[in-house]
């Protein structure tokens, strides 16, 4: 029991596929300058890898070694594609505001990275965990990286005014940098900065 | 027998197989759910033109009652600004006499498109509305935002029965799609002027 919580809490914090393992990076610089777009993503990038990790598993015995990655790219992409189909006919608001990222979803390498990694020694309930895990970690990071970006790029949050008007009167103004995409970069190197820094045992030995 | 998951001919029927059952998959979903995403289309359609010619409140519920209530005729014109069926231009009118024409242009990645409300003058424009497939959000993406939308209300379109380029505030860090939508509303107005500068001398 406490090893399949560790499953799930393990990718938020010492194993977070974005500032551990470094994956996903290029979806986190395109949709983190506003906040809902990166929780549908967080979202939906969730469901796309703890279900193909699940499946993945189940099919694990079967699958010739030899054109695994193309198996698991046919799943994956299955599973995008009737996600994005569920959208458009059930949320149609929420299918326009990921419109091109669904297809970034397919090709985030935490879904591979996690399939080729874990799914394909695994069992389909671990995995399926796994999976959850690790999208809610990148999710994590999303939401932290785009609560910023937004908050000081537009002074709002989820489209709300938050920084009140007076603060524009007196002088104010919003980082139009925070908006343009290496600021979600530097965002997520000062979150390695910070964790880095409370967890000594992350940080790589140089001098051998 | 052992099964040997690497010989050629096992790899073979394992890819057809899956492709098989995966093109099955989504050739089902696609048309089971094919109505509801169509009704979705237009019901988006009808409340962008609902919502360029003012009416407050509309919403995927409410959409197709209110569209039936307002929108009193939709036509095709051909260049002259004469009704015909054989037109290449639409028109939707609401309420009996707000014109409301669709616009179609390009921003920095990809199309982008709208709906122009001109008041019964012909030559007021009433309310505006964009949208967009994949303009950045935070830049490009704020067209479809109120702050912007909101700009075009009361803005002339003819001055002594000639139109006037559109000007507008554009939006900081997105030249491109700025320039493309000021490209979408002229075009567009172009096309219609005949049609438009009738119905301003009507109202003279």
């Amino acid at each position: 029991m406490a090893n399949l919580k560790k499953l799930i809490i393990e990718p938020l914090r010492k194993t977070n596929p974005v500032t551990v393992l470094v994956l996903g990076i290029c979806s986190c610089l395109a949709v983190t300058a506003q906040l809902k777009p990166a929780l549908v993503m967080g979202l939906s990038v969730t469901v796309v890898t703890a279900l193909s990790n699940f499946i993945i598993s189940l099919l694990r015995k079967g699958i010739p070694n030899r054109i695994r990655i193309i198996v698991q790219l046919v799943v994956v992409a299955t599973l995008v594609i009737l996600i994005d189909q569920f959208l458009k006919a059930f949320a149609y608001d929420v299918s326009k505001q990921l419109s091109v990222y669904v297809g970034l979803i397919i090709t985030n390498c935490i879904i591979m990275g996690r399939l080729e990694a874990f799914a394909l020694s695994h069992g389909p309930g671990e995995s399926f965990l796994d999976g959850l895990g690790n999208g809610l970690g990148y999710s994590l990071i999303l939401v932290i990286v785009a609560f910023f970006r937004e908050l000081f790029g537009s002074g709002t949050l989820l489209g709300y005014q938050v920084i009140p008007q007076s603060f524009y009167e007196a002088g104010y103004q919003n980082n139009g940098l925070m908006i343009l995409p290496p600021m979600a970069l530097i965002v997520v190197g000062v979150i390695i900065w910070i964790q880095r820094t409370r967890n000594p045992e992350m940080q790589e030995n140089n001098q051998n | 027998m052992k099964k040997d998951v690497n010989s050629n001919r096992y790899i073979f029927l394992y890819a057809t197989v899956l492709i098989v059952i995966v093109a099955v998959l989504l050739t089902v979903t696609a048309l089971w759910l094919q109505p509801f995403q169509d009704r979705n289309k237009k019901n988006e359609k009808r409340i962008s033109i609902l919502t360029a010619a003012g009416i407050p409140d509309v919403n995927a519920k409410n959409a197709p009652l209110l569209f039936e209530k307002h929108c009193t005729g939709s036509f095709l014109l051909d260049e002259s600004g004469n009704i015909s069926d054989d037109g290449t231009l639409p028109l939707f009118v609401i309420d009996r006499q707000i014109s409301v024409i669709p616009m179609q242009g390009n921003g920095l990645w990809g199309p982008i498109w709208g709906y122009l409300a001109i008041a019964a003058d012909g030559k007021t424009i009433l309310g505006a509305n964009f949208d967009h497939k994949s303009e950045t959000p935070g830049l490009g993406g704020e067209i479809t935002t109120e702050k912007f939308k909101g700009q075009f209300s009361g803005k002339q379109i003819l001055e002594n029965g000639n139109l006037v380029p559109i000007q507008f505030d554009a939006i900081t860090g997105a030249t491109k799609t700025s320039n493309g939508v000021k490209e979408m509303i002229d075009n567009t107005l172009e096309k219609y002027s005949a049609y438009l500068s009738r119905i301003a001398e009507r109202g003279e």
